[in-house]
């Protein structure tokens, strides 16, 4: 075995309490396999590769148990032994490239710098790393060599810390999110680079993701992990084909599927609970949230079982869970043409100058932000916007609701041309359209209580509501996005992500707007809350016939929630048209790319595809 | 009934329980209460020479008189009281400058950064200009066109000042700027006015406490500087830079003289400093978060 | 980068125009408030209202403030100061005699100031934790609570009084004269005449200022160099490097120091105009003959042709301190040296 891991127990220690953020953990990693290790963020799947490492964070200690490198005690052993291994027989795959390599030196001193270390001889070095960037498709390796980090784009950094990872031929590699920070269409090329590599070198991968889909196809093995807990262990297939366990279950439920019927998401109430939050779970720790959940789950931890061999999990209740009825279909997500037009943007678009330099004069070229684009939402319609980062979409976001003044093209509302800034097309603006940020912790200004902001815009008013009114009006709104009332008077750092976002919503509903613009709003949530605030918006069609402009990087997810979509790319549209339309035969080259960037639901299909004509 | 944010308390909480902030506190309010009871305190006038006991050693040393615990100057004039009296200049001079400098750089910084543009540009260029001078220098040049005093040495550090707080600030607000929730409140029809009060300001108040606090101790500084040069007060008023300047002529004869001021002049800058770089400490959330 | 390095100095160049401009029209005008005559102040006792008007007349003070000002800005585009009214003397001769004196007493001072500035941010990064933290950060407490010139009278008063370690008054000692004054620059002049005497007697007495400069920036530096280094050492690229096996002293000096010591360059720039400042009572308290005893000679006597040639002088000086530093950061920081190429 290449890792093998022995009932690990990592634990915290908070005051006077110890609690364990890792509770018993085995498993076993072969050679040449691919182990997953698939969680929500703060379950607990980072905290391996930081064992392996040695990089706890301070209060966070081994409990019990052991951790092994090819028969080698790493909890034991002493400094000096660890860091021999470390880059050398085991090497790590980092999560954000962009920030993995130093700033101040180019790429080969980097590169000379590893070589140097895992002892490659200096004659050698040139070829080698040659090499090593060929096999990693940078394939002018030359030029990236004499470049400096902030010169190459984010998948080409983590193509050379690849490079690097795989230049010692390790026996291990921990690849934590590797695709994560990247956008979507390099993905597939980096699982298929990572993947390939590791066969040829005869590797071990520990692959860390919180993409249940993803794993399913990168791995052989599966290791789902809760709230610190392995819940479910398995062969890839098996768990996500038939998975057992009710979170894994869950999990996999949670995540709109790109293909085949459409049926209403089934989600978990709440969340999972912060490190701190652990010391109360006190028998499964999956309890409060289980829909089978009995009174003994509360108090006994469940053992982990085989039901199969080579397929455990942690729940006696298995049976009982196969029982749940099946979702119904969604109808509800389809358009009704014939409702009327609310927003109608003709020719919009938006081209940012240059940055003016001491004296006043604009430096270099500007950006094409947005170019020329028509488009139209109809009551009660939901339309997505796709593209990766750098597309102008959010641009786009800024331009409805007037945070930008376009360079070119018109909006109107309700029929009304938006043509100048006047008090009254600010007051059709406000009371027609609201928008909904992309990141709650930035969006919601720390210093205001719950009511204070959901009912903020009450405050943009001349006359003053009396405040009896303003704190029904925010129980009404929070009571309208599934919040308690009672976090009325908390403050945003009291709120969870999922929570957060709530209040995000229920603040741009307060003026009764007719046409919602969200901008990425699940993108930073994890899935089981990403498909709590899917539904949401879909009760709030169902309730108030309001409008959706979804603005999304997730294929999937604008085609759980939206009749049409926009694709676009550097700031132009390049597919705009009806979801089931584009999905079922896309004719754009770069919408069919970021398709077959996405892994698929069915595991038949084998991804990512051998030769990916991907970049 | 004001209900703090559970992140304001853990703030209070932090300050309050940080030794610099407390030391500077303290020290703070202890020289409040001399500069404001100086009369009850001092046992002379500080301007009563006595011209047959000039130049006594503290009291610690063999010859001294303890009428006069610190000695007396060249005039014989009582050393404690007039650094008694010297605390009342360098506090007024701190409370009044500094809040001066405060009030100009923060409207200034505001405005600078929420608007941006053109009147970005131009405030930016001034404060390159102003940067462009030694401060000392600056100073010594308004005194001369404005002439000696100490309210005109209070208006030049208000001047030359409104600087510190103006680039610091405005970079602070830069980074709130990029935070949603200002866009989300332009988009909840908040006005302009409304955005930089309600928004802007409440989230740049800690820093401008801290720097407020530096600026005090700097203010001492300067007052000290102007006084030491003749700048500031008539030469026969007790003032910490003026006691200095005397004291100098007489350093072979009479060491201790001219640390008494000294002393003084240190320990006022350090409980400015100590509250400043507490409170920094105390209130600078990306500070808080490293060290756990 | 040579390349570099000259259009990044000619762009500063070009942008020290417009400042030097509205610094001295701002000079110019703040002056001009006084209300103070500074004639009647230089006038021999005795004179008539005749030779009044007429010194008026030469000093071109009965001309209107714009009119005043463009004849000022003409002549100094000769290299013109025009006259001191207090010496009797061209400013000009008074600034060139003075200004070699500020530039070395500047040099040593900043030299010193870095040194320790540096030496000492490292120290407390690597004693990080331990009681040798406590006590540095103690230090720089303490050093910034006290400012350069009553670093300059205490200096004086323990190493030159209490124990007379170094002389404090002058740039020589009375007693010896440089045979062949070439440069102004004592250090220079002392050196090239082969007198180790003369040599040793011009660092004795720069000794205590120096010092007393090097405080002002020493304790500022080594707290931004320590809270660098410990941001830096947290970096993704450091764990990275860490996780490769790279060793615990080649990550600090590869990867963290260079790092850590871009904000710590950009504040040198800054502090090294805040030193200028410091010069003016530093040279007054140790009689050292350089622009700053000038300034204050000439504020005292309301000489105002000398102030406005020195203090146009001080911000010809803070703007070179700056482009240098520029020029240096430009150097070490490839983002800079390569903005707009991407590979």
């Amino acid at each position: 075995m290449v890792l093998q891991a022995r009932n690990l127990t990592v634990s915290m220690q908070s005051g006077s309490t110890r609690i364990d953020v890792l509770r018993d953990v085995s498993f076993s990693l072969a050679p040449r396999k691919v182990l997953g290790l698939v969680g929500e963020s703060g379950a607990g799947k980072s905290m391996i590769g930081r064992v392996i490492s040695r990089n706890l964070p301070k209060q966070f200690s081994i409990g019990s148990g052991n951790l092994s490198f090819a028969g080698q005690d790493l909890v034991g052993s002493s400094t000096e032994s660890l860091s021999a291994l470390l880059g050398d027989r085991i090497a790590f795959v980092p999560q954000e490239p962009l920030t993995a390599l130093n700033p101040l030196m180019t790429v080969a001193r980097q590169f000379v710098e590893h070589l140097d270390r895992i002892g490659v001889a200096r004659d050698h070095q040139p070829q080698r790393m040659a090499q090593a960037l060929r096999e990693v498709r940078l394939l002018d390796p030359d030029r990236v060599l004499a470049s400096y980090p902030f010169q190459l784009s984010g998948g080409m950094c983590q193509r050379v810390l690849i490079a690097i990872a795989f230049a010692s031929h390790p026996a291990l590699v921990v690849a934590d999110e590797p695709t994560t920070a990247l956008d979507v269409s390099t993905q597939a090329t980096i699982v298929q680079i990572m993947r390939g590599l590791q066969r040829d070198h005869d590797t071990a991968l520990l692959f860390i993701t919180h993409d249940l889909r993803l794993a399913a196809h990168v791995c052989d093995e599966i290791l789902v992990l809760y709230a610190g807990e392995v819940v479910e262990h398995g062969p890839a297939r098996a768990i996500a084909t038939a998975p057992q366990h009710p979170y894994t279950r869950a999990l996999q439920a949670a995540n709109p599927s790109p293909s085949g019927p459409l049926t209403r998401l089934p989600s978990l109430p709440d969340n999972m609970p912060g490190l701190a939050g652990f010391a109360s779970l006190q028998g499964c720790r999956f309890a409060p949230r289980c829909p089978a959940a009995e009174p003994a789950c509360h108090t006994q931890v469940p053992a982990l079982v085989q039901t199969v061999p080579g397929h455990a999990v942690r729940c006696p209740l298995t049976d009982r869970q196969q029982a749940a009825a099946k979702p119904a279909l969604l109808q509800t997500a389809r358009a009704d043409s014939a409702s009327e037009v609310i927003l109608e943007a003709r020719n919009l678009s938006k081209y940012f100058e240059a940055t003016r330099n001491w004296f006043g004069r604009r430096e270099g070229p500007g950006l094409h932000a947005v170019r020329p684009m028509d488009f139209v939402v109809r009551a009660g319609e939901f339309v997505g916007v796709v593209g990766e980062s750098g597309s102008g979409k959010s641009t786009l976001a800024r331009l409805l609701m007037g945070l930008e003044t376009p360079t070119s093209g018109q909006i109107s509302l309700d029929g009304t041309l938006l043509d100048a800034d006047t008090a009254e097309t600010r007051r059709l603006r406000l009371d027609t359209l609201q928008m909904v940020f992309q990141d709650p912790q930035s969006a919601l200004n720390p210093r205001r209580s719950v009511e204070e902001l959901v009912t903020q815009v009450m405050e943009s008013r001349m006359t003053r509501l009396p405040p009896e009114e303003r704190r029904q009006r925010a129980k009404d709104l929070l009571n309208e996005t599934g919040l308690s009332p009672e976090l009325i008077d908390r403050y945003p750092s009291q709120l969870s992500g999922g929570q957060k976002q709530r209040v995000n919503i229920a603040r741009a509903l307060c003026v009764t707007p007719r046409l919602l613009i969200a901008d990425e709003i699940v993108s930073g949530l994890d899935v089981s809350v990403q498909a709590q605030i899917l539904n949401l918006l879909l009760d709030l069609k169902a309730q108030r016939e309001i409008g959706l402009v979804f603005i999304s990087h997730d294929l999937s997810v604008v085609r759980y929630l939206c009749a049409s979509m926009i694709v676009m790319r550097h700031g132009k549209v390049v597919e705009q048209g009806p979801t089931e339309q584009i999905f079922a035969d896309p004719q754009h080259a770069y919408t069919k790319a970021l398709f077959a960037a996405a892994p698929p639901a069915d595991l038949d299909h084998p991804w990512p595809p051998e030769q990916a004509s991907l970049s | 009934m004001i209900v703090l944010s559970e992140r304001s308390r853990a703030a209070w909480g932090r300050c309050l329980s940080s030794p610099r902030v407390l030391a500077g506190a303290c020290l703070i309010v202890i020289l409040l209460l001399v500069a404001l009871f100086a009369p009850w305190l001092a046992p002379h006038d500080p301007q009563d020479q006595d011209l047959l006991s000039t130049l006594l050693p503290p009291f610690w040393m063999a010859e001294a008189d303890p009428a006069y615990p610190l000695g007396t100057d060249t005039l014989g004039r009582c050393i404690l009281s007039r650094l008694i009296y010297g605390t009342r200049i360098a506090l007024y001079v701190a409370i009044v400058a500094a809040s001066g400098a405060m009030l100009v750089g923060t409207v200034l910084a505001v405005v600078s950064g929420y608007f941006g543009g053109t009147i970005d540009w131009l405030i930016s260029r001034a404060v390159d200009i102003w940067m462009a001078f030694p401060p000392v220098v600056l100073a010594l040049i308004l005194l001369v066109g404005l002439g000696a005093g100490v309210n005109k040495v209070i208006l030049a550090i208000v001047l030359i000042d409104w600087t510190r707080f103006c680039r610091v600030i405005r970079s602070e607000v830069l980074v709130t700027m990029t935070l949603d929730y200002i866009p989300a409140a332009k988009i909840l029809g908040f006005s302009h006015a409304r955005i930089m009060l309600k928004e802007i300001l409440p989230a740049v108040t800690p820093l401008i406490i801290t720097v407020l606090s530096i600026e005090m101790g700097i203010a001492v500084i300067v007052e000290a500087i102007m006084s030491f040069v003749g700048m500031s007060v008539e030469s026969n008023v007790a003032a910490w830079g003026v006691m200095i300047a005397d004291a100098r002529t007489t350093m072979h004869q009479a060491p201790w003289s001219v640390v008494f001021p000294i002393g003084a002049i240190f320990l006022t800058v350090l409980a400015f400093n100590l509250l400043g770089d507490g409170l920094r400490r105390a209130l600078d959330g990306r500070l808080v978060q490293r060290n756990g | 980068m040579a390349f570099l390095a000259l259009q990044l100095l000619i762009r500063r160049a070009l942008l020290a125009v417009p400042i030097l401009l509205c610094v001295s029209a701002l000079v110019f005008l703040v002056l001009r408030l006084l209300p103070a005559d500074p004639i009647a102040m230089s006038v021999p006792p005795g004179a008539t209202q005749a030779d009044y008007d007429q010194l008026r007349i030469s000093f071109g003070l009965d001309r209107s403030l714009p009119e005043q000002y463009l004849i000022w800005l003409g002549k100094l585009l000769q290299g013109d100061f025009g006259g001191s009214i207090f010496f009797r003397r061209p400013v000009m001769e008074l600034v060139a005699k003075a200004l070699p004196a500020t530039l070395e007493l500047v040099g040593l001072g900043f030299l010193l100031g870095i040194v320790i500035g540096i030496s000492g941010g490292l120290a407390m990064f690597m004693t990080r934790g331990r009681w040798g933290e406590q006590v540095l950060d103690g230090s720089t407490t303490v050093m910034m609570a006290i400012p350069e010139f009553l670093w300059a009278i205490l200096l004086i008063l323990f190493l030159g009084v209490v124990l007379p370690l170094f002389p404090f008054i002058g740039r020589l000692a009375p007693d010896l004269t440089l045979p062949v004054p070439l440069t102004g620059f004592l250090i220079l002049d002392s050196a090239l005449s082969l007198r180790v005497d003369l040599l040793a007697s011009v660092l004795a007495h720069m000794a205590l200022p120096a010092f007393a400069l090097a405080i002002g920036i020493a304790p500022l530096l080594m707290r931004v160099l320590r809270s660098s280094l410990l941001e830096t050492i947290h970096e993704d690229y450091v764990t990275q490097a860490r996780l490769r096996g790279v060793s615990e002293s080649r990550i600090v000096i590869r990867h963290a120091f260079p790092n850590a010591a871009l904000p710590t360059l950009s504040l040198i720039g800054v502090q090294g105009g805040f030193m200028f400042g410091g010069t003016v009572l530093v040279e007054m308290i140790f009689a050292y003959p350089g622009l700053g005893n000038l300034m204050i000679d000439a504020v005292r006597n309301h000489d105002l042709p000398v102030i406005q040639a020195v203090a146009l002088i001080y911000c010809v000086l803070v703007l070179g301190i700056n482009a240098v530093v520029d020029v240096v950061y430009l150097a070490v920081n490839p983002r800079l040296r390569l903005k707009g190429r991407p590979a």
